[in-house]
């Protein structure tokens, strides 16, 4: 039976909803300031405004819906979902106000591939924006890819007992301490001291690659915290193409593979446990699914002869396939090539790296390494079953930081995540086809938005039909939260309609 | 003598007709970054020239100069300028601030350069700057600042109202 929602449920989302809200406007300071820095008078007026916006209006919801009460599972889903959108719009205001967006829809599909660590753009003049827009661009991206109510929860709202539930909403499911806000403080700490190697890594190679020092660790920030959190955002149009070189393609690599392992792996190997790195379900899936997808790319572009010799073809398509993999979308190649020289093998290879994506609790996306070793390791307890005595009682385990037992439960738990996401992506292909783009393009375009890559064969542009926007969008959404927080929000939403007319026949 | 100069002016003449049409058969056309990217086989190893504004970072390494042309609205072309090119001086690059210099470079397309790993670039023969940069304006709207303002005056407003009188069951 479903419950009926009451005033106080929608004070509680509101309430905290206000304080996630209040997180993002405080964050609108550090781009704002960076503008300053470079003496960008306008972009950090902007910045101002969008910040002064989003923090009255966080603080409005935070006021009218203040109460004491924490959030029970359903608000959590709910906040998680409903916080995401709330911040895809006020996020999108310093887009809109700097004239390189063309449209507020535009703006906000910017912002959600931002915050979902994806890295599509149809930011107009990229190569002409303002640093506080460009650290904006970046820093959504690093935070979305920790997750906004972490952020949230490390510094504005206490130990209360529904604060895991909200992070449970937002994909962050592993419970490494028994206080959530030390989750969350664990989080962030291990984020923020990467983000000083990587600074410093990348700034280092910038610096030797001819880019002046003190924009060389402006663009070594940057490209660290796309590669962390699994981005794929650049300073530039050319993404990694502006770079020309080798050492930051590699330091970038190295970044989105560590960003794209589970937190809870980073934790493990941070305590001392550092076999888990062999062991662990995760890396063994992660470690197959490569090295048969890129046996794919290797195929598919030899069969072309896309490059001329093996060092070209390692750069490029490896690159390209782990930066898929992991649901980066960091690029060393423009995007008509996928299409015109890569050909359907070599697309269809990269399409099925970024469908699965990488690992669960990561700041990565698409089904979940996770997921497929539970999955291959359940259907191969099966196949053992039939093979066995009938009396023969056959387990299957899988290592995930520790020896888990595969069930049924477990088993189908996995599957029905993984058939929602390759549900998302056949819809943004099907659209994708009915406004006339090749399968193989718009199955690519959609597995990227769905999976939450980044990469892109050129359909995503300003240009592009409303409609396809709205889908990747929603694509996008769905793909970083793992859709249970956002069916909880329509069921709350669709409940609260049915609660307010029993209320009037009742009345 | 007389004779000698008719024959050379008439030399002279035909000299300014011919040159600049066989200069102008030679001169490679001007292509853009979605031209050479989407016929990248059919100019691969091609001399063309290419125009572009020259974004922020000139990076100087060993063997030479990369430099990024931006051609239009997010597209730009990576062009490698050799030692031993001649660099005319590139005044100033783009950047929020500064509209760059725009060159004309002429040079060997590249759909897969093997020096470079398998970029796709081009290697500059020459390089002229076309536009000198410029200053942007990049102005202060006074609508915006009034904006700034009433908002700002309304978030003081709502946080004073908040902070007033925190509730027992807020942790603020």
């Amino acid at each position: 039976m479903i419950r009926r929602i009451w005033r106080e449920d929608f004070r509680i989302i509101g309430y905290y909803t206000g304080l996630v809200t209040i997180g993002v406007g405080l964050l609108m300071l550090i781009p704002m300031v960076t503008s300053l820095v470079f003496r960008e008078w306008a972009s950090a007026l902007d910045f101002a405004i969008s910040a002064a916006l989003t923090l009255l209006v966080g603080y409005v919801l935070a006021l009218i819906s203040r109460t004491k009460n924490t959030p029970g599972l359903t608000h959590a889903m709910v906040i998680a979902a409903g916080s995401w959108l709330v911040a895809m719009v006020l996020s999108g205001v310093p887009y809109l106000l700097s004239g390189h967006a063309k449209s507020f829809l535009d703006a906000c599909f910017d912002t959600m591939s931002g915050y979902t660590t994806t890295g599509l753009f149809l930011l107009q003049d990229l190569d002409h924006i303002s640093q506080g827009l460009n650290m904006w661009r970046h820093l959504l991206t690093y935070v979305g890819g920790q997750g906004i109510v972490v952020l949230a929860l490390t510094f504005l709202i206490g130990s209360t007992g529904g604060a895991f539930k909200i992070m449970v909403g937002e994909g962050k499911e592993e419970k490494l301490e028994p206080n959530v806000r030390h989750i969350a403080i664990l989080i962030w700490r291990i984020s923020l001291i990467y983000l000083g190697v990587g600074t410093v890594v990348l700034g280092i190679i910038a610096t030797a690659n001819g880019i002046k020092p003190y924009l060389a660790f402006f663009h070594g920030a940057y490209i660290f915290m796309s590669a962390w959190s699994t981005g794929g955002f650049a300073p530039y149009s050319q993404n990694m193409l502006y770079y020309h070189s080798s050492a930051m393609e590699i330091a970038s690599m190295v970044f989105f593979i560590l960003g794209s392992f589970n937190f809870a792996l980073h934790y493990a190997v941070w305590s001392g446990n550092r076999k888990e790195i062999l062991r662990n379900v995760e890396i063994v899936s992660f470690t197959i699914t490569v090295l048969t997808t890129f046996s794919l790319v290797c195929l598919a572009l030899m069969q072309r002869g896309v490059y001329p010799n093996a060092v070209a073809l390692f750069r490029r398509g490896f690159f390209q396939l782990i930066s898929g993999h992991t649901t980066t979308g960091q690029s060393n190649i423009y995007a008509q090539t996928f299409v015109l020289e890569w050909g359907p093998l070599g697309m269809l290879a990269t399409t099925i790296a970024m469908a699965i994506g990488a690992s669960a609790a990561s700041t990565g996306g698409g089904f979940k390494g996770l997921r497929m070793g539970i999955i291959v390791k359940g259907i191969a307890t099966d196949i053992r079953k039939l093979l066995s005595p009938e009396r023969a009682v056959v387990t299957g385990h899988y290592h995930h930081l520790r020896d888990n037992v595969i069930t049924d439960g477990v088993v189908k738990g996995a599957a029905v995540i993984v058939v929602l996401y390759v549900l998302i992506y056949v819809v943004g292909a099907v659209v994708g086809m009915a406004y006339g783009k090749p399968m193989a393009d718009a199955l690519f375009e959609s597995v990227s938005a769905g999976s939450n890559t980044g990469l892109s064969c050129g359909i995503t542009q300003a240009s592009m039909p409303t409609l396809l926007k709205i889908v990747y969008i929603v694509e996008m959404w769905m793909g970083r939260l793992e859709f249970l927080s956002v069916f909880t929000m329509f069921g709350f939403i669709a409940t609260s309609f049915r609660s307010m007319r029993l209320r009037k026949v009742a009345a | 003598m007389k004779r000698f100069c008719v024959v050379l002016t008439i030399m002279v003449l035909v000299a300014l007709i011919i040159v600049p049409v066989s200069a102008n058969a030679e001169q490679p056309p001007v292509l853009s970054t979605t031209e050479l990217v989407e016929n990248s086989y059919k100019w691969d190893g091609q001399t063309v020239s290419f125009k572009g504004e020259v974004l922020q970072d000139l990076m100087v390494r060993t063997d030479g100069t990369w430099m990024n042309l931006s051609d239009g609205n997010n597209t730009a072309m990576g062009v490698f300028v050799p030692k031993g090119v001649a660099m005319p001086v590139i005044s100033r690059t783009e950047d929020y601030r500064t509209v760059g210099d725009v060159v004309l470079i002429t040079g060997v397309f590249h759909r897969v350069c093997i020096q470079h790993q398998g970029e796709t670039d081009i290697h500059a023969v020459s390089v002229t700057v076309l536009t000198p940069g410029s200053t942007k304006a990049n102005p202060i709207h006074l609508g915006r600042v009034v904006w700034f303002v009433v908002l700002a005056g309304l978030l003081g407003v709502v946080m004073w109202l908040y902070y007033r009188k925190p509730t027992d069951g807020t942790r603020h």
